[in-house]
C-alpha cells in the first residue's frame, strides 16, 4: 500500500510492451546486482535487483515480464495482471516505472493508460531517446507530462542519458506517492460492464471502479481471488449478459480514442525513419536468401561454437584433472578423498566443462535477439514448424538444443500457446546436444572406416557425424508431429509477431545475459549432475563385501602370477573391483535386456551411468577397460579395439555394436538436468516422465533394430 | 461516388495495401487490437514467408508477422 510512512523495502516495477527496452534500462539500474527466480508458483522468469537511492531505504526493483496490455494471452503477460491487480500480494508495487519506446508511443501507452487507472503512482521514460536526434524525432516532453498527468522522462539505455534524473524522479515518487496520483481516469467502464459492476464492486477486492472490471474480466483465473468470490462474479456476468471480449474491444478502441490525441499533439516524426531496416529485410526475410541466409548463421554460430570451446574446455578439465591429482596425493587415502576426488571434484568438472559452450552459444543468441534477428527467424519458419506442431519461436530452442537442452528449454518461455511451448519442450532434448561429441567420436572410429574422398575433402565419418546430427532434427520434428496429433488443448495459438527495426546490440545486454545463464545453468544443473556422480561414485566404489574382497584376492594372484607392474596391476584392481561393485552387479542384472542390442554387461555399466549425464559414458569406459583415471580418448580407443568377446574372440566393438551405441546415444534421454529443467519448466512429473519414455522407447527400439540388420 | 468493398487482407498480394475497417473475429481482434492493430490504422502486405502461411505485413509504421488466420480476419478497403 502506498498510504504514508515508506515500507522497509520499497518495491518499484518495471512495467512496458515487449521491445520497450525495459531490460536495458533494468541492466543500467541494478548493474549485475540481479536475482533471477521464478514468480512464485509460476514457472515465469523474476529478475529482480537492487536499487540505492539517496535518502531512501533499499529499493527492490522487479523487472515485470513485458505486456501489451492488461488483457494477457500469454504466461509471462498474465503474470504482470495477476500482480498488479492484487494490493495484498508481495510484489504489489509502490510505484511503476513504465517504460516506453519514444518511437512507438502510439501503441506502447495503451498498457500506460490502464496501470494509470489502476490508480498506481508512475513515472513514464521515453526510452530511445537517442534516436530524437538521428531520426528527426522530436517530442514536446512538457505537454506530454501534463496531458497524461505524470513526470515523462527520456532516457536512453545506450548513451545512459537521463539515468540520473530517473533515479532522481524514483526518489521523489516513493517520497509523494499521492502526488503522483490520478485526478481522473482515462476510461470509464461502459454501459455494458456498468451493470455487472454495479452488483460486484462490493463485492470484489478493489481499489477502484476500473480495478473491479479488470477482476470481473478475469476472475476465473486470478491466483488472489477466493473461489466463493469467483463464484459470484461468473454468475453475475451471466445474469447482466457480460460479454468479456466484445468489453476488452471497446474499451481497447476507446482508450486508443483518448490518447491518440496526446500522441498526435506532441510528437512529429520526420520522414519514413524505417527505410534502414526494410532495406535490410529486403534481403534478410526474402523468400529465397532469407532461409539460406540462416543456415550459412547457423553453420558459423557452430563452427565457432566449437572452435572457441574446444581451449576453455580443454583448461577445464585439465585444472580439475590437476586438483584431483594434487588432493590425491596429500591427502590421506580413504573414502573422503575418493569421495572427493572421484565424486565431487569429478562431478564439479563434468557441469563446469559446459559452461564455455553454453557462454558462447549465448553470446551468439543474444546479439543475433539484440539485432532483431531472431523474430525474423521465426516469421520464416512459422509455417513450417506449425505443420508439425510447434511455433516460429521454437527454432530459437531446436538450434540452442544443439549446445545444451537446457538453457534451451529455458528459452520457450516466449511461446504463448501451451501446447506448441510443451511439444518444443518435450522434442529439444533430441537435438545433438555438446555432450554427444565425446561419445560420437570415440564410437564413429568403430562405427565407420577412415576413408576420404576429393584427396581428404570429404571423409566418411565426417559424414556420418552430420548424419548423427540430421538424425536428431529430423527425430525432433517428427516426435512433434506425433505428440501434435495425440495431444489436444483448445488454447489458441497466435503468432503476430513484432519485427522490430534492427538495432546494433547494446553489449551491456550481451553479457548480462552470459553471464545469467551461465550462473543458472551451474546452479540449476550443477546441484542434480553433483548429486548423481556422488551417488555413481559410491555404486561403483562399494559392493557385497565378499564379493569385493574375492575380487581383490584374484588381482593379487594375478598380478603376482603374470609378474605386474605395479600401475598394471592398479589398473586391474579398479576393473575388477568394478565388475564386484554395485554398479557392476546392476550391470549384470540388466545384460539380458541389453543382450538384443549387442551390449555385453560393461558397456551396460556406461550405459546406466550416462543416464546421469551423457558424457559420463567417456569416463566410465576409462575405468572399465582400466585405462585408469586417464580422460585420454585415444588410449580408451584403443583399449576398446582389443576388447574381445570371451565366447567367440570377435572384437566387441564391432560396426554393428558401435552404430547400435551411437543409434541409443542419439535417441535415449540421458541427462538429470534437462529432466530436472521439463520439470521445473512443466510445473509436474508427469511431462520430464512421459519425456524420459518415448526417448528411450525410440533409443531401445531403434538401436536393436540397427544392431540386428547389421549383426 | 467512388466506393470500395472493405476485404479481407489475406487476399492482398504482396505490394497491395490498403486502411483497416474492422475485424470479424474478437478472439483475434482483442489481441491485435493490442500490438497496436486497430480500425484506421494503414496496412500493406510486404511479403510471403520463405514456406507460406504467414506475411511480413507493415501497419501504420510498424513491422508484424501475421498467420493467414490471422490476416484473414482484418477487414481492409
Amino acid at each position: 500500500m502506498h498510504h504514508g510512512q515508506i515500507k522497509a523495502t520499497p518495491v518499484v516495477g518495471l512495467v512496458g510492451n515487449p521491445n520497450s527496452g525495459k531490460s536495458s534500462l533494468f541492466n543500467i539500474l541494478t548493474g549485475l546486482r540481479q536475482r533471477i527466480g521464478n514468480f512464485p508458483g509460476v514457472t515465469v522468469e523474476k529478475k529482480a535487483g537492487m536499487l540505492r537511492l539517496p535518502g531512501l531505504p533499499t529499493v527492490e526493483l522487479i523487472d515485470f515480464p513485458g505486456a501489451y496490455s492488461c488483457y494477457p494471452t500469454s504466461l509471462d503477460e498474465r503474470l504482470v495482471v495477476q500482480e498488479l491487480t492484487n494490493p495484498a500480494g508481495d510484489l504489489f508495487p509502490d510505484a511503476i516505472v513504465y517504460v516506453a519506446d519514444i518511437t512507438k508511443l502510439d501503441k506502447h501507452l495503451l498498457l500506460f493508460t490502464q496501470l494509470r487507472d489502476l490508480d498506481l503512482p508512475m513515472i513514464l521514460v521515453l526510452n530511445m531517446a537517442d534516436l530524437m536526434e538521428s531520426d528527426g524525432l522530436t517530442v514536446d516532453i512538457p505537454r506530454l507530462s501534463k496531458e497524461l498527468g505524470v513526470p515523462v522522462l527520456p532516457v536512453s539505455s545506450r548513451d545512459h542519458r537521463g539515468i540520473t534524473e530517473l533515479k532522481a524522479a524514483i526518489t521523489d515518487l516513493l517520497r509523494a506517492p499521492d502526488a503522483f496520483r490520478p485526478r481522473q481516469p482515462f476510461y470509464e467502464p461502459g454501459a455494458s460492464a456498468r451493470d455487472v459492476l454495479g452488483e460486484l464492486r462490493r463485492e470484489l477486492p478493489a481499489r477502484n471502479d476500473y480495478h473491479a472490471l479488470l477482476l470481473t474480466h478475469h476472475a476465473p483465473w486470478l491466483k488472489h481471488i477466493p473461489e466463493r468470490t469467483r463464484h459470484k462474479v461468473q454468475t453475475a456476468r451471466v445474469r447482466h449478459g457480460f460479454h468479456s471480449l466484445r468489453a476488452q474491444v471497446e474499451e481497447t478502441m476507446d482508450r486508443y480514442n483518448s490518447f491518440e490525441p496526446i500522441v498526435k499533439s506532441t510528437v512529429r516524426h520526420a520522414g519514413d525513419t524505417n527505410s534502414y531496416s526494410d532495406r535490410i529485410d529486403n534481403i534478410v526475410t526474402h523468400p529465397i536468401f532469407g532461409p539460406i541466409i540462416f543456415v550459412v548463421l547457423m553453420l558459423l554460430l557452430f563452427q565457432a561454437l566449437f572452435a572457441w570451446a574446444s581451449v576453455p574446455m580443454d583448461l577445464i578439465e585439465l585444472t580439475f584433472g590437476t586438483l584431483g591429482e594434487t588432493i590425491r596425493t596429500t591427502l590421506s587415502e580413504g573414502w573422503f578423498t575418493d569421495m572427493l576426488v572421484d565424486g565431487i571434484i569429478a562431478g564439479l568438472g563434468g557441469v563446469l566443462v559446459f559452461v564455455p559452450q553454453i557462454a558462447i552459444l549465448f553470446f551468439f543468441i543474444a546479439i543475433l535477439e539484440e539485432v532483431g534477428y531472431l523474430a525474423r527467424a521465426a516469421y520464416m519458419f512459422d509455417s513450417l514448424m506449425q505443420r508439425f506442431g510447434l511455433n516460429g519461436r521454437s527454432v530459437v530452442a531446436l538450434i540452442s538444443g544443439h549446445a545444451c537442452a537446457i538453457p534451451a528449454i529455458m528459452s520457450t518461455r516466449t511461446i504463448a500457446n501451451w501446447k506448441e511451448r510443451l511439444l518444443t519442450i518435450l522434442v529439444t532434448p533430441l537435438t545433438s546436444c555438446s555432450a554427444r561429441i565425446p561419445v560420437y567420436v570415440i564410437l564413429i572410429s568403430f562405427a565407420v572406416p577412415q576413408v576420404t574422398y576429393l584427396d581428404g575433402l570429404i571423409g566418411l565419418q565426417g559424414l556420418a557425424f552430420a548424419g548423427l546430427y540430421f538424425l536428431g532434427i529430423a527425430s525432433a520434428m517428427l516426435s512433434a508431429l506425433a505428440f501434435k496429433l495425440l495431444l489436444h488443448t483448445p488454447d489458441r495459438s497466435f503468432l503476430m509477431l513484432e519485427l522490430p527495426d534492427y538495432r546494433t546490440p547494446v553489449w551491456r545486454n550481451v553479457t548480462t545475459t552470459v553471464w545469467q545463464k551461465s550462473k543458472t545453468f551451474v546452479l540449476e544443473a550443477g546441484k542434480i549432475i553433483l548429486l548423481i556422480s556422488i551417488v555413481l561414485w559410491a555404486a561403483s566404489t562399494y559392493g557385497p563385501a565378499r564379493d569385493m574382497a574375492a575380487a581383490e584376492a584374484q588381482v593379487e594372484e594375478t598380478a603376482v602370477a603374470q609378474e605386474l607392474t605395479e600401475a598394471e596391476a592398479a589398473d586391474l584392481l579398479a576393473s575388477e573391483r568394478l565388475e564386484a561393485s554395485y554398479a557392476g552387479h546392476l550391470g549384470k542384472f540388466i545384460e539380458p535386456v541389453i543382450r538384443p542390442l549387442g551390449y555385453d554387461w560393461k558397456i551396460g555399466i556406461a550405459l546406466l551411468t550416462s543416464f546421469a549425464a551423457r558424457e559420463v559414458f567417456v569416463g566410465t569406459m576409462a575405468t572399465i577397460y582400466s585405462v585408469g583415471s586417464s580422460d585420454d580418448e585415444f588410449r580408451i580407443r584403443e583399449r576398446m579395439a582389443e576388447e574381445r568377446n570371451p565366447v567367440t574372440g570377435e572384437p566387441t566393438y564391432n560396426r554393428a555394436t558401435a552404430w547400435s551405441l551411437l543409434i541409443f546415444y542419439v535417441f535415449a534421454m540421458m541427462c538429470m538436468s534437462t529432466l530436472a529443467v521439463t520439470k521445473r519448466e512443466t510445473n509436474s512429473w508427469k511431462w520430464p516422465a512421459i519425456q524420459f519414455t518415448f526417448m528411450t522407447v525410440i533409443a531401445y527400439v531403434g538401436a536393436m533394430v540397427v544392431y540386428q540388420l547389421l549383426a | 461516388m467512388p466506393f470500395t468493398l472493405p476485404a479481407a487482407a489475406s487476399l492482398f498480394k504482396p505490394g497491395q495495401s490498403g486502411t483497416i475497417e474492422r475485424f470479424t473475429n474478437e478472439h483475434l481482434a482483442g489481441k491485435l487490437l493490442d500490438i497496436g492493430v486497430r480500425p484506421g490504422s494503414r496496412l500493406r502486405v510486404v511479403r510471403k514467408s520463405p514456406f507460406g502461411g504467414s506475411w511480413y505485413v507493415k501497419i501504420d509504421r510498424q513491422c508484424l508477422a501475421l498467420r493467414k488466420k490471422e490476416l484473414a480476419c482484418i477487414m481492409v478497403k
